[in-house]
């Protein structure tokens, strides 16, 4: 189940946090969006990681902490998406495919002319085809 | 690098070494005691030696010398595992007394992540950690899983007051009190004993002691016996300088006392013993032994044959059902000698030894299922791997495999997996491997609170120190260490870590975590009692917009019980909440200029100044006046700042926003403002450097002074309201002063919930606002706050009375300027500018009182009412009030206005007073009242004029008038229309009663009708009204209401608002001839008033000018002639005369040119009708309507062209000169004769002739209305004549 997508814009600041939990668990997941940060600096400052592809968008999965796996994904106008999983067997082809399909919602939703770029995202339309995706995800990776 | 330089090399060096187990007896401890030592304390800085240079060999033959060395000393009840709650017990200690030192830390600045990366590893770390490790890792010694800890040798202390020493010396080394590693035969008890006597020198001379020696000598050889003697100083005030001793007390008692009856030579003497100690008996021993062992070793374990043996041995062994600890292992067992030979090779720093025998002993250890001292043997491989430098990745295994290992085993085995781990992060610290390090300390965290506090502490640390430093994890994991501490209680640390988590966050958009970690520190801090901090924390997440309802409540609510327990009236500097938007500031303030409405002072002044240009006196001038007058006085600062008067109210309008969804009460909202009296120039500077200061102490203490003393000297204006949650509000604050001098507007303040003072400082915003320029009217932005209180002058309030809001448009009503001078002095020269004549108009002081609208109606016993025409008082647009004019004291002057919604919008009236200030003496020559009025003028009738000329007669023109009612519920009764010019005269086409079937018009209703205008004999205008007065004819339109009352249009008000609407459309002389004014009147039926719409009985006037009589052609004719003849063709043909009357309108004269044809495909405009007509129906005959000629004349380029008949030969001929060429002069009429022949009879259309004209311009109108042609041709009229046969 996916309990946490966010939206990082390039100077790090939060666009966009969404939890799918009934939970109170807020502050946990900014607190663990925020650490994985520091993960994908790191991988995008050392690129010998990623391996051959040099535009490849997908970083993997960033770094497990005791619940959760942290899944990671870099537009290539520095926009970081963030996944936050509590399945511990996500496969890699269904998180890429996630990411995809919530990288088209993304630019969709600031492709709104009234979308101020670097503000937070505020778009009901684009938090409802978020829930859809999220949901979707649980089904394929349940099925 | 040289392993055993770096950290970790350092600490195993110091740790990892031979321990003595010392035995005293209570009087040696006793002689101790008297230096404020134990008698191990008053050893131990003798134990580690720098440069023992002793050489050593053990298993090989090549000897090697060891230069540092180190002894550890423990009592022999403390050789055992120490207890764990004992142990925790002391940890929570030293940290509890580590955050007590850092309390004074707490107070000050916030750290800066730039300062924390750019400072090195031993700056950042507090330097206690190393000692919690140091004593985490104590807790885990004296286990028997492994050797090193195990007692080398003994040293037996006996006191030469104590009864047989020698006896003693027996005794002590004896049963009970000696550890149970010795008595559980987990080590073996034959170890090196020494003796040592131990004289203090304050019992007398050494003899007796020498004489005790001697028999120990004797007694346990002379090798194992020393003499110790103590205490040679009598004074007992020898000074240490750098107390040996302090390190190693743990406690705090006063370390000045300590060793105070040991001098140099005790000194010395200790110093020689111990050196001794290690290195004549200490280390030789345990070469001895190492030997030993290692030849044991070779003969049972070493070899192939050995292996293959142990193998098979310990495979039968595998059977037997395990313990959980695996076997057990006594001193003579393999296993524990190989253990213990590697242990002594590494302590010994062979280790090359030490790994090999580890090796060995851990592939035994891990068959036979004993993990634990499996684990312990790993970690010591993992530590002599680091120790030899070599295989990097062997090392971090065996860390790694022993951690795990040590986890295996149960609760138990924590502990000694932290002590792994410990190490291990060493090792990777000491590789610069901060990030696996940081994962390290994280695993070794374990559940206990403060244990894991300090881990996770420890590990953000590395994540800081790690290359590149990743800070979000430094922030996180000291996030949740201060979550930790805040567990166990130790709130101090708990505020240390999070305040460093604050300088990663700072400046960042994560603000649910920052609102966390802000609040967390607020509550600890008032915790502590520490309000300030906490109030300052607080006020951090005070505008939390993004939170919930209900943690914003919470989050203010916290707050404001912060700083009621504080105690005392909270100023705060810069309080978040509510919001102040800086760039509304709006500062209006009154020099000359005054203004009636704050709605007028927020127009932009070009506004105002286009008004004022013509009645003020120019600024230079003013100015120059008041220099002139004062110059000496006021300097040149002053001139350029700001000038208010002492009295008047300035008025700074601020915006308050509200970020949270909750409303706020806000109270006591101020001004803070600052109030120089102006004793001389020298002062006003001093006071005025002192107020440039903006740092917060400063403004704080102004703010403390102007609320404390200076009131007097000004007044202040206090609003109270709420904020509804997202609201945002405009608030007016005014500040009046009462004495002259300097005025500074400061900022504002507030109270929050009537308990929190907020202060706001203008100053440091609107320089910002000021290059923005929103500023309305500031030459230097510094002084825009800063006022020059000048003395008091006279100032004119006014206001128009009843002034409605809202006008249909038409609407005239009458209004009432109300002025009022509360000062004494009284005001002359009073002028006034409009900015909208076609709205306002001033009236006559004597229409005051007059009832209005039957002062319009026209008086029918003949008195006419005159009113004496003032165009004496206007100037251009400026009116002048007559000059006796004097406003003065509690009476209000009232003068009558007349408004008149000309259009239908909404229109901004300015309207700008001036008056002069009859005091000389006064600071100011003038001043200038300013009100703006807005008002809506709503649509109500349309009427729209069309004008055509009549072609049947001349100078007679048809006017249809449209009226439509535009109002959604108002209906009109339409009273009269007049029309005005010279030359005309209005009339009805028909009765008025027939005409119309009902008078009124309802709302969206319209009707059209038709009016005859005629052209008045010359004779009539000369003798008109006079030259001054208007032409106007009227007719009536309604037959009831008013009683048939007509209204008289020449009267002032309506005159002069047709006047201003005349200049409004155009600017043609009134007397043209070409153009009518109409004027229609109406009043309102009152049905049902609009809210906010004018009341009452009124009078609607719409004004429609220059409606031109012109139609696109300036010449008009007309053909006159008989219209029915009877003629007998048979005796001659018939000649018709006609006259053609040609009528130029336009300025110019015209010439004409009148061209007839016969030629039938040019006429044949009579062939089909006139055939058709001429073939019977003669009974048909009528008369052609005007609505038909209308119609063509209005539309003449319109005409039909009707088809050409070819078979027709044209009856009739024009006889006359075919073409007749005249000159028309200018308004002229000129008849021309026009004769036919008719040679048949019928009815005959004479329409095939045109007119081509030209107007002759003269040069100086060459211009003159270039929109119409100057030429043109016009087809011919249709006239039609019929010719009978006469019988």
């Amino acid at each position: 189940m996916i309990v946490c997508i966010a939206v990082v814009g390039h100077q790090n600041n939060p666009l966009y946090i969404q939890s799918f939990t009934e939970a109170d668990d807020a502050l946990k997941l900014h607190h663990i969006v925020h650490c994985s940060l520091d993960v994908v600096d790191e991988r995008v400052n050392n690129p010998k990681k990623s391996g051959p592809l040099l535009n490849e968008t997908f970083l993997g999965l960033l770094y497990p902490t005791e619940n959760y796996k942290v899944y990671g994904y870099l537009t290539n106008t520095k926009v970081k998406f963030i996944l936050v999983t509590t399945d511990l067997d996500v496969k890699d082809a269904d998180v890429r495919n996630f990411f995809r399909r919530f990288h088209a919602a993304y630019v969709d939703a600031v492709s709104n002319p009234f979308h101020v770029p670097g503000k937070k995202i505020t778009s009901r339309t684009f938090a409802e085809r978020v829930s859809t995706i999220v949901k979707a995800f649980g089904l394929s990776s349940a099925g | 690098m040289d392993p055993a330089r770096t950290p970790l090399g350092r600490m195993l060096l110091d740790e990892i070494t031979p321990v003595v187990m010392v035995i005293r007896t209570p009087l040696v401890e006793e002689a101790c005691r008297k230096n404020g030592l134990s008698f191990v304390e008053m050893l131990s800085p003798f134990c580690s030696f720098s440069n023992i240079d002793v050489p050593v060999r053990t298993a090989s033959d090549q000897p090697y010398r060891i230069q540092k060395f180190k002894l550890r000393l423990f009592y022999a009840s403390d050789v055992r595992q120490p207890d764990l709650q004992v142990a925790n017990e002391r940890l929570k200690e030293v940290i509890t007394q580590a955050g007590e030192k850092d309390l004074s830390n707490l107070s000050s600045d916030l750290p800066q992540v730039d300062e924390l990366l750019s400072s090195s590893e031993s700056e950042i770390l507090p330097s206690w950690f190393d000692f919690f490790n140091k004593q985490l890792i104590r807790t885990m010694s004296f286990s028997d899983h492994e050797a090193f800890d195990h007692p080398v040798a003994c040293l037996l202390v006996v006191s030469s007051k104590d009864e047989q020493p020698i006896n003693r010396f027996v005794d002590l080394y004896h049963g009970d009190q000696l550890p149970s590693l010795l008595n559980d035969g987990a080590m073996d008890p034959k170890i090196l004993k020494l003796h040592l006597l131990v004289h203090d020198n304050q019992d007398g001379a050494p003899e007796k002691a020498s004489k005790f020696l001697n028999e120990m000598r004797s007694t346990f050889g002379s090798n194992s016996s020393q003499l110790l003697c103590i205490n040679s100083s009598q004074g007992g005030l020898v000074e240490h300088l750098q107390n040996p001793w302090a390190p190693f007390k743990t406690d705090a008692s006063p370390t000045e006392r300590l060793g105070c009856f040991l001098n140099i030579d005790d000194f010395n003497e200790i110093k020689n013993l111990m050196q001794d100690l290690a290195s004549k008996h200490v280390i030789p021993y345990m070469e001895e032994k190492v030997r030993v062992l290692n030849q044991q070793v070779s003969a049972t374990r070493k070899g192939f044959r050995n292996q293959i043996k142990n193998l098979w041995w310990r495979k039968g062994k595998e059977d037997t059902p395990d313990a959980s600890n695996g076997p057990v292992y006594t001193y003579s067992s393999i296993e524990s000698q190989i253990r213990v030979l590697g242990d002594y090779a590494f302590m010994l720093r062979d280790y090359e030894l030490a790994l090999s025998n580890y090796r060995l002993i851990s592939t035994d250890y891990k068959l036979d299922k004993a993990w634990k001292r499996y684990a312990g043997v790993q970690e010591m491989m993992g530590l002599t791997y680091f120790m030899l430098d070599q295989s990097r990745k062997e090392a971090e295994y065996c860390m790694e495999n022993a951690f795990n290992t040590y986890l295996k085993t149960g609760p138990t085995g924590h502990q000694n997996a932290t002590r792994s781990g410990l190490w291990w992060v060493e090792m990777l610290k000491t590789r610069d491997q901060y990030k696996e390090a940081a994962g390290v300390y994280f695993r070794i965290s374990g559940e206990e609170p403060l244990h894991s506090a300090v881990m996770l502490e420890q590990a953000s640390y590395c994540y800081l120190l790690s290359k590149p430093p990743m800070l979000r994890k430094f922030g996180f994991h000291l996030i949740l260490s201060g979550n930790q501490y805040k567990k166990s209680d130790q709130i101090k640390h708990a505020i240390r870590t999070y305040r460093r988590a604050i300088s990663v966050l700072k400046g960042t958009t994560w603000s649910y975590i920052q609102d966390h970690v802000h609040f967390h520190i607020g509550q600890w801090y008032s915790f502590l009692g520490l309000y300030d901090s906490a109030v300052s924390h607080l006020m951090e997440i005070l505008s939390c917009g993004h939170q919930s309802k209900t943690t914003q409540e919470f989050f203010l609510k916290t707050f404001l019980q912060t700083v009621q327990k504080s105690g005392k009236a909270c100023e705060v500097m810069r309080l978040p909440l509510p919001v102040i938007n800086s760039s509304s500031l709006k500062v209006v303030f009154e020099d000359h200029r005054t203004y009636a409405s704050s709605a007028a002072a927020g127009v932009r002044e070009n506004i105002w100044h286009s008004l004022e240009e013509e009645i003020v006196p120019s600024l230079h001038t003013a100015r120059t006046n008041w220099l002139d007058e004062q110059s000496n006085f006021i300097s040149k600062r002053i001139k350029d700042s700001n000038i208010c008067i002492v009295g008047e109210a300035i008025k700074v309008a601020i915006e308050f926003q509200n970020p949270l969804q909750i409303s706020i009460p806000l109270s006591d909202v101020s001004l803070m403002c600052e109030l120089y009296v102006r004793s001389d120039d020298a002062d006003s500077e001093a006071n005025s450097s002192t107020a440039e200061l903006q740092n917060d102490e400063t403004t704080k203490s102004i703010a403390d002074r102007f609320m404390n003393s200076d009131v007097s000297s000004f007044t202040l204006s206090n609003v109270e309201f709420t904020l509804e949650g997202g609201g945002r509000k405009m608030v007016q604050l005014t500040v009046t002063p009462r004495v002259e001098g300097t005025l500074k507007i400061v900022g504002v303040k507030w109270k929050l919930s009537s308990s929190v003072v907020g202060f706001h400082n203008f100053v440091t915003s609107s320089v910002k606002k000021i290059q923005k320029g929103r500023k309305k009217n500031k030459p230097s932005p510094a002084d825009n706050l800063k006022f020059v209180v000048v003395k008091p002058v006279p100032r004119l309030e006014g206001f128009i009375q009843s002034l409605p809001e809202k006008v249909y448009a038409g609407e005239l009503q009458q209004l009432t300027l109300e002025l009022n001078n509360k000062s004494d002095l009284s005001v002359k020269n009073l002028k006034m500018n409009i900015s909208h004549p076609r709205f306002l108009n001033i009236g006559n002081q004597r229409n005051l009182n007059m009832d209005y609208p039957a002062c319009f109606e026209k008086k029918t016993n003949g008195v006419e009412q005159t009113f004496p025409e003032q165009t004496s008082n206007v100037l251009q647009n400026v009116f002048l009030f007559p000059e006796e004019t004097v406003v003065q004291g509690d009476t209000s002057f009232l003068w009558p206005l007349w408004l008149h919604a000309a259009v239908p919008g909404k229109v901004s009236l300015y309207i700008i007073l001036y008056y002069e200030i009859e005091n000389p003496e006064s600071f100011m020559k003038y001043r200038t009242l300013r009100m703006l009025y807005n008002l809506e003028v709503l649509p109500s009738l349309d009427v729209s004029f069309q004008i055509s000329a009549c072609p049947s007669t001349l100078e007679e023109f048809l006017v249809r008038m449209d009226v439509a009612n535009k109002t959604s519920s108002k209906n009109f009764q339409i009273d009269q229309l007049s029309s005005i010019g010279y030359q005309w005269e209005i009339s009805l086409l028909q009765p008025t009663d027939s005409l119309y079937s009902s008078p009124t018009l309802m709302s969206g209703q319209a009707f059209s009708c038709y009016l005859m205008l005629k052209k008045r004999k010359r004779l009539d205008s000369s003798e008109g009204n006079g030259s001054r007065s208007l032409a106007v004819s009227d007719i009536q339109l309604s037959t009831e209401g008013a009683g048939g009352m007509m209204y008289d249009i020449s009267l002032s008000p309506v005159k002069d608002f047709h006047n201003v609407e005349r200049l409004q459309h155009g600017d043609s002389q009134e007397g043209d001839s070409k153009t009518v004014d109409f004027v229609l009147l109406s009043r309102p039926l009152n049905r049902e008033t609009d809210a906010g719409v004018s009341d009452g009985p009124s009078l609607f006037s719409h004004h429609e000018c220059h409606c031109s009589v012109i139609s696109t052609s300036p010449i008009s004719w007309i053909v006159e002639g008989p219209r029915l003849i009877h003629h007998d063709f048979s005796t001659s043909f018939c000649e018709v005369t006609l006259k053609m009357t040609l009528y130029n309108s336009a300025d110019a004269a015209a010439s004409v040119r009148i061209n007839t044809m016969d030629s039938s495909q040019n006429v044949g405009a009579q062939s089909s009708d006139a055939s058709t007509l001429a073939s019977g129906n003669q009974a048909g005959w009528y008369y052609v309507s005007l609505d038909s000629e209308l119609k063509v004349t209005s539309d003449v380029s319109g005409i039909r062209m009707k088809p050409p008949s070819s078979d027709n030969v044209s009856p009739f001929v024009w006889t006359g000169s075919s073409s007749t060429k005249v000159r028309l002069p200018p308004l002229s009429t000129l008849a021309i004769p026009l004769q036919i022949s008719v040679f048949s009879p019928g009815t005959y259309d004479l329409s095939n002739y045109t007119l081509q004209w030209s107007v002759v311009l003269s040069d100086n109108q060459g211009n003159y209305r270039e929109t119409r042609p100057s030429s043109g041709t016009c087809q011919g009229y249709s006239y039609y004549l019929t010719v009978l046969q006469s019988t």
